[in-house]
């Protein structure tokens, strides 16, 4: 009988330890963040009164946050969109047999591996429009005349920022679409061949439908990665000029530990999280349907 | 397996993979130049108006410099004992818990994979306010221990998918067949399934080990004694707001991305299996 009890006990016994540290340092976090983002908050962090809507009324209405919202959106959907579209173009171009691709692959694994905050600090380098080196290079290749001002506005900079978000998830795509291509029986492409079909319909019929679900996996999980990323921008423009570059992750780290607003940045937080539950629920529902499956 | 075919069209096509292949990587290589090219130049040919792009003397003192300039001994153990650590902590926690998951059916199992995907969504930046919060409380803040836990909390979800993936890709008739023999299951787990899991454990905690190696936006929140800072925070002490040393900023950068890199191409292959299907292969 005992030995019955126990075998009920025993699973929650062998996930308790992860269930202790998820707890205290994620779950707890996440309660006092949304507790924080309905009460008035000190300066130094202590929670006062409950504030109701407050922070919410405060942080919508200020001027900076409409720009960074739109920021955010632009932000996550070209990083993610165009990442998703280059890396699945290199993903097809490196699933070809050809002299050289083991050092191909390796080498298209070193944007993954690398810090963003020194990948950052590079492209920032790279850029620079006095002493940065791209200039240098397209100067000695004969391509251009006269140093050219790569970040002449506020637009510009975010734009490189973008260009940077891109070439650092790039590899993450090519690298899951990758495993999903070479999962693939080639005897369909042989299949098709004999039948006829061109290229185009192979790669719409066949390839696309197998790789679907290695490109849902990397589609969400950079969705989420992309809109919570912090070092690019805070490395390269730290959110400036006057809010004009960014995101809501930067905003709410500057609200929080330069002005003293943690109550504002606890809303800004739970805006965020709103708004990747959506994309939260659609990764749920896809694994959910998965499993069924 | 490959058929020789020389139509015009197919050698056309050929020449242009190789064109596009040799850009893409010398655009991925480029920053990597660049950084290297910088670290070997003297701050004057940096900022001279008549820009080079190799190094005019190659001043590999940049190199040795900086052990001086910055307490780069610190930064390098500190990143070292932080990564070690959270993998510790993380794989400790993980493999019960992948465990259980992959062998055990119990109610609740649904809930706790849930939690564990959707703990995903929230990365540590939009948590900071409540991090900083749970590390005062526990008078963590400015800690390696703190920081420690924090990487491995937030690594729990990738510990747990891909080890659950690993073990539920092993028969479980080892381990009954060892049960028979007298194993519990703590020895069973130990003695037969991990050690068939090992290609897959060592996949996952090497990727957990680059993740908190290469964490910033928690470590530049929480630690601000600078002989507790890792590499990531502390190479900036080199990008300062009126002047940035960009020889000893990318010197300093080198040595916090060449072994990460080269641990990150052992692992790649079988990372990304188990990423996409949810489980590396044991």
């Amino acid at each position: 009988m005992k030995n019955k009890t126990f075998r009920k006990v025993e699973p929650y016994i062998w996930i308790m330890p992860s269930i202790i540290l998820m707890a205290i340092f994620i779950l707890v976090p996440i309660i006092f963040v949304f507790r924080m983002s309905l009460s008035d908050v000190s300066k130094a962090g202590i929670i006062r009164d409950f504030a109701g809507f407050a922070n919410f009324t405060k942080v919508i209405k200020s001027s900076a946050f409409k720009l960074v919202l739109k920021n955010t959106i632009v932000w996550t959907v070209a990083v993610v969109v165009l990442s998703t579209v280059l890396g699945f173009i290199l993903a097809l171009i490196l699933n070809n047999e050809f002299r050289g691709r083991k050092i191909a692959r390796a080498i298209m694994v070193f944007p993954w591996a690398t810090t963003l905050v020194i990948q950052a600090s590079a492209w920032k380098f790279i850029i620079d429009t006095d002493y940065g080196t791209l200039n240098t290079l397209l100067l000695r290749l004969g391509i251009i005349e006269q140093s050219i001002n790569w970040t002449p506005t506020a637009e510009a900079y975010f734009m490189w920022e973008i260009a940077c978000g891109i070439f650092v998830t790039i590899p993450f795509v090519t690298f899951c679409v990758l495993s999903g291509l070479q999962s693939i029986d080639g005897t369909y492409y042989e299949a098709a061949t004999v039948d006829g079909a061109s290229y185009w319909q192979q790669l719409f019929q066949i390839t696309m439908p197998l790789v679907r679900s290695s490109l849902t996996v990397s589609t969400v999980l950079n969705i989420i990665y992309v809109f919570n990323s912090f070092p690019i921008i805070w490395t390269i423009t730290k959110g400036d000029p006057a809010n004009h570059t960014d995101t809501l992750v930067t905003y709410l780290y500057k609200l929080a530990f330069y002005n003293g607003k943690q109550g504002q940045a606890a809303a800004v937080s739970v805006i965020g999280f709103t708004i990747l539950l959506i994309c939260a629920s659609v990764y749920m529902v896809y694994t959910l349907r998965k499993g069924d499956e | 397996m490959a058929k020789k075919s020389t139509s015009p069209k197919k050698i056309i096509l050929r020449i242009l993979l190789y064109v596009v292949v040799i850009v893409v990587c010398m655009i991925t290589l480029y920053p990597y130049f660049a950084m290297f090219c910088t670290a070997l130049k003297s701050r004057a040919e940096i900022f001279s108006i008549d820009g080079t792009i190799l190094p005019i003397t190659s001043l590999w003192s940049n190199f040795i410099d900086i052990w001086q300039r910055a307490p780069m001994a610190n930064y390098m153990l500190n990143s070292l004992i932080i990564a070690g650590g959270s993998t510790i902590i993380a794989m400790l926690c993980g493999i019960p818990a992948a465990y259980a998951l992959a062998r055990m059916k119990f109610k609740g199992q649904t809930v706790f994979l849930g939690f564990v995907i959707v703990s995903q969504m929230f990365a540590p930046v939009v948590l900071l306010i409540g991090i900083y919060k749970v590390m005062s409380l526990l008078s963590l803040t400015d800690s390696i221990v703190g920081l420690i836990f924090i990487n491995a909390a937030f690594n729990q979800a990738f510990t747990i998918w891909l080890l659950r993936g690993t073990f539920m890709g092993i028969s479980p008739e080892m381990e009954q067949a060892a049960t028979i023999d007298g194993c519990n299951r703590i020895q069973g787990m130990i003695k037969v399934l991990l050690p068939v899991a090992a290609p897959g454990i060592v996949t996952t905690l090497i990727f957990i080990f680059i993740n908190a190696w290469n964490e910033y936006t928690v470590a530049l929140c929480l630690i601000s004694t600078a002989e507790k800072q890792p590499l990531t925070v502390g190479i900036n002490v080199f990008n300062g707001y009126n002047m940035i040393e960009w020889q000893y900023l990318f010197a300093a950068s080198l040595f916090a991305i060449v072994p990460v890199v080269i641990l990150f191409m052992f692992i790649e292959k079988n990372l990304v299996s188990g990423l996409a299907s949810g489980g590396v292969k044991g």
